[in-house]
């Protein structure tokens, strides 16, 4: 396996030591795997731990997947993670993406029925 | 009935490519990776492949696991046709403590093979992660309570449909962002057992009931053991056996509930009780402090070394430790 797969896969299993060690080795922290997703694009939603690593070492928030138009928000807001749909905008994801669908993050929580990141993310429109 | 449907599913999409030419089966081929697309891979081993991947009608993440099996004339192995048939059978109930499978694919490779591709739900979010962020000192013990209230439930479920779990540990336990517990990689081993032996897979031993390190029996209350070991784990936040082999992980367990008599030593194994020494039973206390009286109790009686003699998850649920709070 290549190591631009290795940490994509690290960051989809949620393995933040593994995330870690590559991101330290030198594996470029944007590169696409062989699916040509970034390891952010991929990574599990509920890891706070990996979603950090990444962002802090430069992850871009806001590549949106090649087929859908989703975001690593929209992922994370759809699936109601909190703590890295706030992760994520602290590194500047941009709340106003829309997928092809039209969709906005906060479309896909309220949808989902996830209050608290809907509120989450509505006092943060405010504040803008 | 159910399986009927799954063996006409499973051989209507195989006997679509059969003696069709190579743009149909291609056609086909493409079909199921045109909705589900991959995007990470995240396990593997011998017997195949999974896939973290996107459901492009929902847009939902979905696993995609999928066995090379091998195929003749009459089709695929009735023996796959069946699990596949009781996993399927299993989605109608639709337990809220179990990851759905949404869908079964069939592609034929070539002549002599066939990939059967399972499509479960796709949580993102395992325990492990969910132990590892929570703030210190832990998980409350009124969530402990409510996790292992949820994975019994899920357990008992399989257990009740004859489905042995084997591999319980917790990268397989899912929760959901609102605290919902989801048992995954159930069922499968049957479909992989074959392949399986061929290539040894590294695998943890830490959750491994004491029959299964000494080869002895397999059954329903291994999957108890891995949930009192994932038990003792919610408290302490590292798990309890870290063994290295399979006589180290023994070792690890004994120095923990003692070493078990010769009486009680299963008879038709190869590794002798002679080849451990002797030591005696400690309070489980020493290793889970945290833990309550009652809650103790039940670790106790899923940590027994006989399995005939450990809990079962339906009357785990009835301890009352649950009674607790």
């Amino acid at each position: 396996m290549i190591r631009e797969d290795e940490l994509a896969s690290a960051a989809a299993t949620g393995n933040a030591e593994c995330v870690g060690i590559l991101l330290r080795d030198g594996v470029d922290v944007n590169a696409v795997n062989y699916f040509g997703r970034t390891p952010l694009q991929v990574m599990m939603m509920g890891s706070t731990a990996v979603s950090q690593l990444l962002l802090e070492r430069g992850a871009n928030p806001n590549v949106p997947d090649r087929k859908t138009g989703t975001t690593p928000l929209h992922d994370a807001a759809r699936e109601g993670f909190l703590d890295t749909v706030e992760m994520l905008i602290k590194f500047n994801a941009d709340t106003n993406a829309r997928d092809h669908r039209d969709c906005r993050p906060i479309d896909l929580a309220r949808e989902n029925g996830h209050r608290d990141v809907v509120a989450f993310l509505e006092s943060f429109r405010l504040q803008q | 009935m159910v399986e009927e449907t799954v063996l006409y599913l499973l051989v209507n999409r195989w006997s679509l490519h059969k003696g069709t030419n190579r743009t149909r089966r291609l056609a086909m081929a493409q079909d199921c990776a045109v909705q589900y697309e991959p995007v990470a891979e995240i396990g593997g081993g011998a017997y195949g492949t999974v896939y973290k991947a996107r459901d492009r009608q929902s847009g939902k993440f979905v696993a995609l696991k999928s066995v090379r099996v091998q195929t003749d004339q009459d089709g695929l192995p009735l023996s796959t046709v069946r699990e596949v048939a009781l996993l399927k059978r299993l989605e109608q109930f639709d337990h809220p403590n179990v990851v759905k499978l949404m869908d079964v694919c069939a592609t034929l490779r070539t002549d002599q093979e066939t990939k059967v591709t399972l499509v479960f739900e796709h949580v993102d979010q395992d325990l492990k992660t969910y132990l590892e962020k929570a703030p210190s000192p832990g998980l409350p013990a009124s969530q402990i309570q409510d996790l292992m209230r949820q994975l019994l439930r899920g357990l008992a479920f399989l257990h009740s449909n004859c489905i042995v779990h084997r591999d319980l540990k917790p990268e397989n336990i899912l929760v959901t962002s609102r605290g919902q517990v989801k048992l995954a990689d159930f069922g499968l081993a049957r479909i992989y057992s074959c392949h399986m032996a061929l290539t040894p897979v590294v695998v943890t031993l830490w959750y491994r009931a004491p029959e299964v390190l000494l080869q002895s029996s397999y059954a329903t209350p291994v999957d108890i053991w891995s949930t009192g070991c994932i038990f003792a784990e919610m408290f302490r936040r590292k798990p309890l056996f870290r063994g290295e082999s399979e006589v180290d992980q023994l070792g690890k367990i004994f120095e923990v509930i003692g070493l078990p008599t010769k009486e009680e030593w299963p008879t038709d194994v190869m590794l002798s009780q002679s080849n451990f020494s002797p030591i005696s039973k400690r309070p489980i206390s020493d290793f889970v402090p945290e833990i309550t009286h009652q809650g103790a109790d039940l670790l106790l009686n899923m940590l027994a070394f006989d399995p005939l003699r450990r809990i079962s998850a339906l009357n785990a649920l009835d301890h009352p430790y649950f009674q607790e709070g």
